[in-house]
Parts: C-alpha cells; structure tokens; sequence
C-alpha cells in the first residue's frame, strides 16, 4: 500500500514538474491556475453546444494557458452538469456551456438550490434562430398560410418539436400567446423524430435550427416557413423572419460560456479576452465555418444584459401559460 | 452518386487501419466470447467511447469485428466446457457439450464455425439488399405504426420466452417500469425518482444494459468461485476436460466434407430461421437458436441424435444464433429501433459519432454505411480464417482463473460506464442492476424481456401519446392505420400459433 502511494507520488511529481517546465511564459500574469478548464454541458456528446464549444477547447490553450476539457454530462435532464459546475471551486477552471434551457428555463421549473443571479455569462458563442418548416407538399408553406389554416380550425395543426419548454417550443408557445392561434403540441425525441414525422405526413410543422435544415431546403426537399428572429437567418436567407410577417415574436436561442457568480471579475474578464481573442483566430474561424457552428462570439457585459433579457422574457411566457404562479 | 459514394466506400473499408482494427475486433470477439460471462456485447459496451478516438469506419469496424467474434466464441466455451460463453449460444451447449464428451470436440468446433459464417454471411446480404427499401417504406411509419410495432415486440418476446410466458411478461413489465423513472416525455413532469434529484434523467441504458447481463454474472460467478474455494472442491468440468485430453486423439477428430454437407440442411434451417426472427425488434439470438434447433430436428433424418452430440444440432443452433447478427440492424436502420441488446450498442455507436440511426441514416451518410456493409461482409472471411488457425488454442483460454480475471472484468466495467456518462450516478445504477440481475438469474427469470421492456418503453410511450395527442384522445387512432392493424393481427396469430406448438413439445 505504501509502496503503491509513494509510486503515485512519484508521478505526479514527474507531472507536475514537467507542466511546470512546458508551462506557457504568460501564465504569471494569469489568475488561472496549470489544472485544465473544464468546459461542461449539459447535454449528450455530439451535438450543437458540444461541436461548437470543441472549437473552443481546441482553439484557446494558445491564448488562456491550461489545457482546455469538454465534459459532457447529460444526466438529470442536464441539472447534473450544472449542479456540477455550481459546487465546482469559483476559480474559473470549470465553466457552464449552455443554451438557455438548463439555466434560465430549469431555474423557473425544477427545484434547484440556486437562483438566476448566481450565475454570470463569461461570454456568447452565437445565436441559433428556432425555424419552423414543413415539406413541400403540404398545403401549408407560408407563415400566412399556417395562420389561416389555424383561424378557419382551430386546434387541428399538429406541430413537432423537441424538449419541451426547450428552446425549439417556447417560440411557438410565444406565437400563439401573440396571435391567439391554438397548434396541437407534439413532443418529439429530437430533431431526426421530428424531421421524419413531418416527411411522412404524420404531422404538419415543426421547428428546428436552421444548420440542421439549410441544405434540405436549398433542395426543395423542406419548406421553411419562418424563422424568430430580428435578422433573416445566413444560411436560410430566402427565409422571412416571423416579423417580417407581421408578428413580431423573437426568442432566438443563445449557447454561452456560464461561470458561477462567485468567480473573481478579473479572472471572468480574463476567460472573456482569451476566448474572444481564441476564437477570432484563423484557426476557429475555419473550425466553425466547418462545423457550421456559426460562431460570432459575444463580451461578457453584452451577453450578461442577454442573458438577463432573456431571464425576464422566458419568465413571463412559463408565468403566461401557468408553469410558475 | 450511388456508385461514388461505393467506390469511397471500398477506401474506406479496405483500408489497411480499418482491416486492422476488424480483425483485431475479431480476435478480441472470439477471446471474450470463448470466456463464460464475457461476451462480444459487454466489450463493445466498454469500447463504446472508442468511436471519440477512431474514424468512422474504423471504430465501426473494431465493433463489427468484436461483435461477429463474439457470436462464434460463445460457442467455444459450450462445446469444451457446456458453458455457453454466450446467451446465443445456450442451444449449442445442449449437443456441443455432449459431442465433446464423444471425443470429437474439434468436429463440433468446426461445425460451429462453418455454420456461423455461413448463417452471419446470408444475414448481412439480407441487411445490405433489404435495409435500403425498407427505409423508404420506414417513412411511412407514424407514431401510430411505432407504437404498434413497439407493442407487437414486446408481446412476442415476453410471451414466446421458453414457455415461461408470466415470468417473460412480468420481466417485460419490469423493463418498462424501469424505463419510467425519470421526466416524463411528454409534460416533463417527474416520475419514481422518490425525491432523489439524480434520477430525473431516468436510467441510463448502458449501466442498466451491462450491470443486468455482466455484473450479474461476475457476482454469481464470483461467489461460485468462493465456495468452491472454501469446500476446497475441484471444478468437475475441469477434471473432465483435463481427464479428456488423456486418451483424446485428434487423428480421429477431423470433420470430412461428406459430415459437414449433412449438416447443411440444419445450417439453412438455422440460417433462415435466424435471418427472420433477428429482423424482428427484441426476439434476440437465443430465441432463434432455440426455434432453429427445435425445427431443424423436425426435419431431420437422424432426431434421435439430437440431444446426443449430433452436428447437426451444433449446426442449426449456431446458424441460428449468427445469424441474427446481420439483420438485427435492419430496424435499427430502417425504423431507428434497437432490434437487440447489440443493436442498441451500434445505436448508441452511430449517435456518438453523430449519425441518427433510422430511415436518413444511409442517405445522411452513405459513405460510412456502404463502408459498414463491406466490413460486415469480409469480417466473416477474416473470422473464418482467424477462428479455423486459433481454434485449438481458444478453449484453453477459458480455463484462466476467475480470480485473476474477474477483478480486471469488474474495473473495465465501471470504468467504461464512468466515462461513457461521466456520471457517478451511472456506476450505483450499475451495480444495483448487477444485484437485480443477481436475483432474477437466481429465480430463473428471463433477462431478455426485462432488457427488451427497458429499451422499448421510452420509444412506446411516446408513439402512444403522440398518437393519441394527434388523433385528439380518441383511442381508436391507433387503429387508424393498415400496417398498425397487420401488425397486431399477426402478433396475436404469432403468439396463438408458438403457444401450441411449446405446449405440444412439453
């Protein structure tokens, strides 16, 4: 047993030892420890938040020092990973990469032991713009059309969408919180149940992001109706925004770097000015446009006054359908 | 674009890295296979990460590779030993064992072999030549047609397991209990999680998946291995084995061409048999070893042999078991439904690597898939020549000693199931399911239904409800489709029909 101890002993200091030799020249002025950040998501690997924060991870040791981790933890509808990053040390060494259903979503819904203001966004990564599309077949392929079909019977429109109270259904709860209209809600598993559904004429809309759409239509094989959003989407840009429309109904979905309150200003200012810096580099540029991450990243004090808006938004839609008194 | 996306396909596939990796697959395969309670599912549930650090095709080819050398080791430890290394490979234990008692165990080795590859060979020609118009067809599968396809699984698994019809349905009903814990698909609302926060994202299936069918099995073969230590008994098997090879010769061992063109007519039952019911979602390769041994008798010339060491029992039983292998992907591809406990693993595979299993998933990623194909076929010929040169030396790997081998089995299953969800949530879920599996296997309750019920529920429930939301709360929605109404038609003729016949073989 001792001997076992003594021989791990052994190795982290040849370890240790060794970060101490390679470690970068500008760690001194850093207030970040050598241990790596921990970038943590709260969903499975593979997806949006976990591809987009890679580039990150790939990108920005350059320019922050430690070596950079995303660890994925999908448990507990994703609370798992946030309640993680909550009892973490506030040293800026693990960090919340998040849209804004774990955070500001399950902060109104789940019992959870924090509020809203523990937590400080370090900076935003991009905006995904929820988008509603259907096949081209069907008799509905306007924003105009679903809204007639809707107001001469109510309630027959069947309309797919993933995570409910998710980022791609409180836009249409906030539609027909507008305009009155009444859709039947249809939870799906994901994007690819729902995709299928609507392609085999099981239901009528649904709503995703547009990356996951945009070469579907560019070939005609999807129709995209609308999208929520103030600007027409980069890669959907035939498609008219819901305020074009006349309604004027925006909830774009942001994914952020997400600290604990309780992290020293000076070392959130340094994450901000070390990813930005990363992420502007030719390396990330390529990297997102790859990946098609669409990345346009956000400072923190830009983000914060997002993140606060989005808090107050997303609170009065769960209050108006009855989610919270 | 068809015949581009084949020709990248071919680089792919017969590039040097993926053979490697296949046949490194292979030999790992028939390793754990060989060895009862391991088997080629637990590892490529512990490799599963490995699609992080591979290729595409080279992670799929390492799983592929593992996977066909599991189904055939399993046979190696039930013809030497009467211990299926498998649960496929419980039917080839009942004549494999006692051909080895014979003293020809290298003949039913063979045989095993040959009947293996030639019933996996059939099978994935059916997955590659089926699979593609079945996706299409696969479109017009609505939550109506899922659920009744769901349904019609699970009826057929819980009701056809080895006669135990109420133990089949009870272990069905538990797998879906257990699948309800956690946020409910449709409201969100929390459900069985008893106040513990961690719980509301359900059971993962990968701990439930390897703590019920490996950690199960560690345990009880863990306190075997202790109460034979303290009664300071030798392991009978063991003798017989080691008493064997005494006056064993292998001269006579050998199997001629006129013994192995006998065992054909067993190999196409088993072939056909398996090949059918692998391409249903849930009935699993035990099942159709046990049906294909079952009718292979029936039309046998020599019956009586059966049960007596005869190949051909070995041969249907095996053909059967591998092949299911092939077309156990044929849901999984055309419908998204993990068919067996081996399909959801290369599910969850394709996940990680980004790739939705399901109907889009050929045309998403054609390349990749046509790449699967090729290896799935020359992964045979390289378990053909790997198994045939290694034959001899494989049934002695059984014989390490649990206790050098099941701490290191017991940490590579923690471990996997730690980094698969970084949760340590996971690992207590594992080895409350291992403790579970430990009770059901005592009481001789089926695995395979509980396992089934657990994977399918989450699916079911949501097709039910997103049926009944679309249909407006009318139950009859459900009934609203052609192919819902076949399918339960032909689950009830289905069930009518095996519970004769089980009640005429008793």
């Amino acid at each position: 047993m001792f001997h076992i101890t003594s021989k791990l002993k052994g190795s982290t200091a040849v370890i240790a030892t060794a970060t101490m030799v390679l470690a970068p020249v500008f760690a001194s002025a850093s207030p970040l420890g050598s241990d790596p950040i921990r970038l943590v998501i709260p969903f499975g690997p593979g997806g949006g938040s976990d591809i987009t924060a890679r580039v990150l991870s790939a990108t920005a040791p350059e320019f922050c020092g430690p070596r950079i981790d995303v660890v994925s933890m999908s448990g507990a509808a994703g609370l798992e990973a946030v309640n993680f990053v909550r009892s973490a040390p506030a040293n800026g060494h693990t960090l919340l990469v998040s849209d804004y259903g774990p955070v500001v979503t399950s902060g109104f819904v789940d019992e959870v032991d924090w509020s809203h203001d523990d937590w400080q966004p370090v900076m935003n990564f991009t905006e995904w713009l929820p988008t509603v599309y259907t096949r081209p077949d069907h008799d509905i392929q306007t924003i105009e059309d679903w809204v007639a079909a809707a107001e001469s019977d109510p309630g027959s429109i069947t309309f797919g969408h993933a995570n409910p109270l998710g980022l791609v259904h409180l836009p249409l709860i906030l539609f027909e919180m507008e305009t009155g209209l009444e859709n039947i809600h249809v939870p799906t598993s994901g994007g690819g149940e729902t995709r299928s559904l609507i392609m085999g004429g099981h239901i009528d809309l649904g709503m995703t992001l547009p990356a996951s759409i945009a070469s579907e239509v560019a070939s005609g094989e999807l129709t995209a109706l609308g999208v929520f959003s103030e600007e027409r989407s980069a890669v959907l840009p035939d498609t008219p925004t819901f305020r074009e429309a006349g309604y004027d109904v925006v909830l774009p979905a942001w994914l952020m770097v997400i600290a604990t309150s309780d992290v020293p200003a000076e070392t959130v200012e340094f994450l901000q000015d070390c990813f930005m810096e990363a992420l502007a580099s030719p390396t990330a540029v390529a990297m997102s446009d790859r990946v098609n991450a669409g990345i346009e990243p956000m400072n923190s004090e830009d983000s914060t006054a997002l993140y606060q808006a989005t808090v107050t938004s997303i609170e009065g839609i769960l209050r108006n359908i009855g989610e919270i008194d | 674009m068809m015949l581009e996306a084949f020709v990248d396909a071919l680089h792919l596939a017969f590039s040097p890295e993926v053979i490697l990796y296949v046949a490194i697959g292979v030999f790992m395969g028939v390793t754990l296979g060989a060895i009862p309670g391991l088997s080629g599912d637990m590892a490529i549930a512990i490799l599963l990460p490995i699609v992080f650090f591979l290729e595409p095709a080279a992670a799929l080819g390492l799983l592929t590779g593992i996977y066909k050398g599991g189904m055939f080791g399993g046979s190696i430890s039930a013809i030497s030993f009467g211990v299926p290394g498998t649960p496929g490979s419980a039917a080839t234990a009942i004549d494999g064992y006692q051909a080895k008692l014979k003293g020809y165990p290298n003949k039913a080795l063979n045989t095993a072999l040959y009947s293996s590859v030639i019933g996996d060979t059939t099978s994935d020609f059916v997955l590659i030549f089926l699979a593609l118009p079945l996706a299409i067809v696969a479109l017009t599968f609505g939550p109506v047609e899922f659920f009744a396809l769901y349904a019609f699984s699970l009826l057929l698994i819980s009701a056809l397991t080895k006669g135990k019809v109420a133990k089949g349905v009870a272990m069905a009903a538990l797998g879906i209990l257990l699948a309800m814990i956690g946020r409910d698909p449709i409201g969100g609302s929390l459900r069985l999680t008893f106040g513990i926060p961690e719980l509301a994202g359900g059971l993962a299936l990968i701990p439930v998946l390897v703590g019920i069918f490996a950690v199960s099995e560690l345990i009880i073969q863990l306190a075997k291995a202790w109460m034979e230590r303290a009664r300071r008994i030798v392991d009978d098997t063991k003798q017989q084995a080691q008493s064997l090879l005494g006056d064993y010769d292998a001269s006579k061992d050998k199997l001629s061409f006129a013994e192995f063109r006998a065992t054909m007519r067993a190999t196409w039952i088993g072939t056909t048999m398996g090949t059918l019911i692998g391409a249903l979602p849930g009935a699993g390769s035990s099942l159709a070893a046990f049906i294909s041994y079952g009718l292979a008798q029936r039309f046998s010339r020599k019956p009586d042999e059966f049960g007596k060491g005869s190949l051909e029992g070995v041969a249907a039983a095996e053909a059967g078991n591998s092949a299911t292998s092939g077309s156990t992907l044929i849901p999984l591809f055309a419908f998204g439904i993990p068919g067996s406990a081996t399909a959801a693993l290369f599910g969850a595979a394709f996940i990680l690597m980004g790739m939705t299993p399901g109907p889009s998933l050929i045309n998403d990623h054609t390349e990749v898939i046509y790449a699967l194909f090729l290896i799935l076929i020359y992964a045979n010929i390289i378990n053909l020549g790997l198994s045939h040169f290694l034959l001899p030396l494989y049934s002695k790997i059984a014989m390490i000693k649990s206790r050098i081998l099941l701490p290191i089995v017991c940490v590579l299953a923690i471990l996997g199931t730690f980094a698969a969800g970084n949760s340590v949530i996971d690992v207590w879920v594992l080895l409350f399911a291992g403790l579970l599996g430990v009770v059901l296997r005592i009481y001789n309750f089926p695995l395979a239904p509980l396992i089934l019920g657990f994977i399918v529920a989450p699916g079911a429930e949501r097709a039910l409800r997103q049926s009944l939301l679309i249909g407006r709360g009318e139950w009859t929605h459900l009934l609203s489709s052609p192919i819902a109404l076949g399918l339960y038609a032909v689950a009830a003729i289905m069930i009518f029909t095996f519970t004769i016949v089980m009640r005429e073989r008793k």
